[in-house]
């Protein structure tokens, strides 16, 4: 206890130094006075009495100085010096304190954000008691050893009869039209995903609700539970995080449920890289929700669901695998028609409860490590660089601090001043990377594709990466302050005889020599991250400009799912019949049409086509291609461009015979050098249905980069009822402005229909490429960050050499060397380093770019004109970063040299 | 430069918190009083540097071995008053133990 009292006097002794000193006067005064008094009370006159007293008492200054000596105030005092000093030097080279800020700050930062990353992939903590006990559950076909998902009829059996889980859940991802009156009394309606669960789901997840209650396990009958529970975020986003929202009733699908809980916080469904579900709604409710199929509640052998179980209390996941393989060859020998060649295989937690076949833990775990590894390393040579350049600094100032260690200057204390120095440098790095680390989970959502559903992994920086971060940064000013200040205060700098005679050698020191590989390394480095980071760039820039075979422009897109609504075909015919009339007639409106999928959609369909001429190395002798199921008028809607034929009428109807559009390169595939139109194709394979080719367009992109098949058929939507259709409203001027009598439209024909989806087609492609678009910034940045990374290093490297050289400079200048001669001989030690990186630079960048060949567009791994901007920006750098210290050597008075050292 | 104020010698410095915590132990005390009463104790032998008490006073107090307030004394004149603590005394009898072990040493080496 008064130890701790102790420890607080202390504290306050140091820091309430003001406070210390005056009570410090005052008990020596009063104990003057006290002994003055005594002195005079013996009979001494008043002067000599306090004569005496002061005598007695001892040097005044002396234990003056013992006390703050004692109370610490003299390291304080030190080290604001050392820090004041420390900011005038700062001052004195901005652009060094500069450097070192933006360095540091994006090296610190970088390790923060991809540890967050890594953080939230590996270690996601599930807001689930005791989320070790969790295992996900995946079929494995016992023959080849694939992973697939359970079916229902097996899980039960498994749930129920295996006895190798304390409990076992399951989940399916469904869309779900959801309308809700809003708080405000305003009605919502959006097509969303969400999860069928199984209704022990959140307590096998021992989960609490953020609000009111999860579904109870088996308390309603199958279909009498219409209960929903809507995830954190979509609480917020759709409810407005309003808590009158339990007891609330929705449609979901077209039939009611009652909102009766709200999952926690960050709770974005089991799967790490699976959708976020808004909303979950017990599988009991399967035929309500899903009307007509029959898939995901009935069945064994290959199924639908995502499987959870927790262990049972103390079981390893060895013993809960083999309990379940036993129980799996049970079934396996049960149901051999389906379950033939069943297995189980389980995955931990800690892999994200993703689809093994899909998100590989191992890849996984290699991935982040060499995330980490790598934003380590970049921190690593920052820090390397860094530390040569206070090496450097500390060179020049060789002198003073030879001075100063044989004045009596102790080692410690020096030390004590270069980590100040080093800490005063480091700290807007630290600030700046707190800034870039707060962006952090702000990049996700530009890095993942915008989609009608929410993905990416939701990294947040909590507190553990606030941790990590910390210590990178104290690692680093360790390693970039530390490692100079123990060199420089080496007694090798203070004055030794060889220095004074003037002996001492060219300075090719060993550990020059190792900064001058690193700064090749660098170099080399940043030149293929240039050439990468250029490539990226250009071929998106080309890949906006490209002719995308349709017209994006004043087109608007709403989409409807009117299967979720249990519409049947002939409402449905009705319903899309009855909205395109009306849409056309819009003023304003040129053309109207149904399309799914429309360019740049996030769904895609594909099609199988058989032609006994097609090109094609499928068993079957098909074509598979990607197709749209579309309406009249598609053609002048999309903006296509018919190259023979026609599109499709009213006349090509249910009845009539059945008829397709082709794109001009899939009709070459199918037809090579014939003309497509009046020819015919099989649906299907050899004995599927004939389709007749009516009407050839030309090749349209309709997904991003990457992805560039532009083989496409198209299919009359009369002939090929589809429940979920997409409406293309050609406009004469502002699209957008159409939205809102579309809207009425639709509600007009169903009010309790949602549309989705609705956005521009030209917004549709600019979404598409933003993936694109972010890869090619974070090359980009990375080049950038390279270049800058490598420019300090040699910056560091050549001010170390005009240090180190000082005195030969100053004989050179005195015997007759101009200025610009010991520039150039200054500049050509950087310029080499530079060509070396350069050369090693080019080498790599051209193996990078050929294995980039496939993510470009319109452009050659090898293109001219990236392969100039490279090395012309690289000789740009290492011009500025060889000029800068190369200056100061010119700048030297050659007597102020030759006695430098 | 951190050795400009040459420390007493280890012995004396510790002879001197020892000496400030017996003078605490009877009665709380200020500075001067302190200094009286070793002089006292000492009966005169003991010349303490006056001075010197007050880094020894602030280091047995961020030891925690005293405590201080500011009191009032008997003639109304305000003076830090030190307090010696638990563990203060606890300190100064185990000093005392030390320095008795360390006596009787020294006692049974001469007296052989």
């Amino acid at each position: 206890m008064s130890a701790l009292k102790g420890l607080a006097a202390r504290f306050k002794s140091v820091f309430a130094t003001s406070a210390s000193e005056s009570r410090m006067e005052e008990e020596f005064q009063f104990h003057l006075s006290m002994e003055t008094e005594r002195r005079i009370a013996e009979g001494m006159s008043a002067d000599e009495a306090r004569r005496h007293a002061l005598i007695v008492f001892g040097g005044l200054d002396q234990h003056r100085e013992a006390m703050r000596d004692g109370r610490g105030a003299r390291l304080l005092a030190d080290f604001t010096g050392d820090v004041r000093y420390a900011l005038r030097a700062a001052r004195r080279s901005p652009g060094f304190a500069i450097a070192v800020a933006l360095t540091l700050g994006i090296g610190i930062g970088v390790n923060g954000i991809v540890f967050g990353y890594v953080d939230t992939m590996l270690f996601r903590p599930l807001p689930a008691r005791d989320a070790n006990e969790l295992v996900g559950v995946f079929t494995v076909d016992t023959r080849t050893g694939a992973p697939g998902l359970l079916a229902y009829e097996d899980y039960l059996d498994f749930r129920d009869h295996s006895n190798a889980f304390a409990g076992l859940a399951g989940a399916s991802g469904v869309p779900l039209n959801l309308v809700s009156n809003g708080s405000s009394g305003a009605s919502a309606a959006d097509m969303v995903w969400g999860e069928m669960v199984t209704e022990n789901y959140f307590s096998v997840l021992a989960m609490h609700p953020a609000l009111g209650r999860f579904f109870a396990a088996g308390d309603a009958p199958v279909g009498g539970n219409a209960d929903a529970v809507l995830s954190y975020e979509s609480w917020k986003l759709r409810f407005g995080g309003d808590s009158s929202v339990i007891g609330r009733v929705i449609r979901l699908n077209g039939s009611e449920f009652t909102v009766t809980g709200v999952a926690p916080p960050g709770y974005r469904g089991i799967r790490t890289f699976g959708f976020w579900p808004e909303i979950f709604v017990p599988v009991g409710m399967h035929d309500v929700v899903m009307p007509g199929s029959r898939t995901l509640l009935h069945g064994r052998g290959d199924g639908w669901m995502y499987v959870v179980g927790r262990m049972r209390h103390g079981w390893t996941q060895q013993q809960t695998e083999r309990a379940a393989r036993l129980f799996a060859m049970q079934l396996s020998q049960a149901y051999p028609a389906t379950d033939a060649n069943f297995g189980i295989t389980l995955v931990p937690g800690s892999g994200g409860f993703d689809h093994p076949a899909f998100v590989k833990p191992r890849v996984l775990t290699l991935a982040s490590a060499m995330g980490l590894f790598a934003s380590v390393l970049t921190l690593l040579i920052i820090c390397a660089n860094l530390a040569n350049m206070q090496l450097a600094r500390a060179a020049a100032r060789s002198h003073e601090i030879a001075i100063r260690l044989s004045l009596g200057c102790s080692r410690g204390r020096l030390m004590r001043q270069l980590v100040a120095e080093a800490m005063v440098l480091a700290l807007p790095g630290a600030a700046l990377a707190a800034l870039f680390m707060r962006l952090g989970p702000r990049f996700e959502s530009y890095a993942v594709p915008h989609l009608q559903f929410r993905v990416g992994i939701g990294a947040t920086t909590d507190y553990r990466v606030a941790l990590f971060t910390g210590l990178i940064a104290l690692v680093a000013v360790a390693l970039f302050g530390l490692a100079p200040a123990l060199r420089a205060s080496r007694p090798r700098l203070a004055p030794s005889p060889a220095n004074v005679i003037g002996t001492k050698s060219r300075g090719a020191r060993p550990g020059r020599r190792v900064g001058g590989v690193l700064v090749v390394a660098q170099l080399a480095m940043s030149v293929v991250l240039l050439v990468g980071g250029t490539l990226f760039v250009r071929s998106m820039m080309l890949a906006r400009g490209m002719d995308l075979g349709f017209d994006p422009s004043n087109r608007l897109l709403v989409s409807v799912n009117v299967g979720l609504q249990n519409y049947d075909e002939s409402r449905g015919r009705r319903f899309y019949d009855e909205v395109l009339a009306r849409a056309r007639s819009l003023p304003d409106v040129v053309n109207a049409t149904w399309a799914f999928p429309v360019p740049f959609d996030t769904y895609g369909r594909g099609m199988a086509l058989y032609a006994p001429t097609a090109r094609t190395n499928t068993r079957e002798g098909v074509v598979v291609t990607n197709a749209s199921v579309v309406a009249e008028d598609f053609v002048k809607s999309l903006g296509l461009r018919l190259q023979g034929g026609r599109g499709f009428t009213l006349a090509d109807s249910a009845g009539a015979p059945p008829v397709v559009v082709v794109s001009r390169s899939l009709a070459t595939r199918l037809w090579p050098g014939r003309n497509p139109v009046g020819a015919r194709a099989r649906r299907g394979g050899a004995s599927g249905p004939e389709l007749l080719v009516v009407g050839v367009v030309a090749d349209a992109t309709f997904s991003s980069l990457g992805d560039r098949t532009v083989e496409h058929a198209y299919v009359p939507l009369r002939q090929n009822y589809a429940p979920w259709q997409t409406l293309v409203l050609h406009t004469r001027a502002d699209a957008l402005g159409a939205l809102p009598r579309v809207r009425e439209i639709i509600a007009s024909v169903d009010p309790t229909l949602p549309s989705f989806g609705a956005m521009t087609l030209r917004q549709g492609v600019e979404s598409g490429f933003a993936t694109a678009r972010m890869a090619a910034s974070v090359a980009g940045f990375f080049a950038a960050l390279a270049l800058l990374i490598a420019a300090v290093g040699l910056y560091a490297v050549v001010a170390g050499t005009v240090a180190e050289r000082t005195r030969e400079i100053g004989v050179r200048l005195a015997l007759g060397s101009t200025p610009g001669g010991v520039l150039r001989f200054i500049m050509r030690g950087g310029a080499r380093l530079g060509a070396l990186g350069l050369l090693i630079g080019l080498g790599g960048a051209i193996g990078v770019a050929k294995m980039m060949g496939g993510l470009l567009y319109g452009l050659s791994p090898s293109d001219p004109v990236t392969f100039a901007i490279a090395p012309l920006t690289l000789a740009l750098v290492v011009m500025i970063a060889t000029y800068l210290p190369a200056r100061r050597a010119v700048r030297l008075d050659p007597i102020a040299a030759l006695r430098s050292d | 430069m951190a050795q400009r104020h040459p420390a007493e010698p280890d012995a004396l410095r510790g002879s001197i918190d020892m000496l400030v915590l017996k003078a605490l132990s009877l009665a709380p005390m200020h500075g001067y009083g302190i200094g009286l009463r070793i002089q006292q104790i000492s009966r005169g032998r003991l010349e303490v540097n006056q001075g010197s008490l007050y880094p020894a006073l602030q280091r047995l107090e961020h030891r925690g071995d005293v405590e201080s307030d500011w009191q009032a004394t008997e003639n109304n004149r305000r003076a830090r008053y030190y307090r010696i603590t638990k563990q203060g005394r606890k300190a100064l009898g185990d000093e005392v133990d030390k320095w008795k072990r360390f006596a009787d040493t020294i006692a049974l080496i001469l007296e052989s």
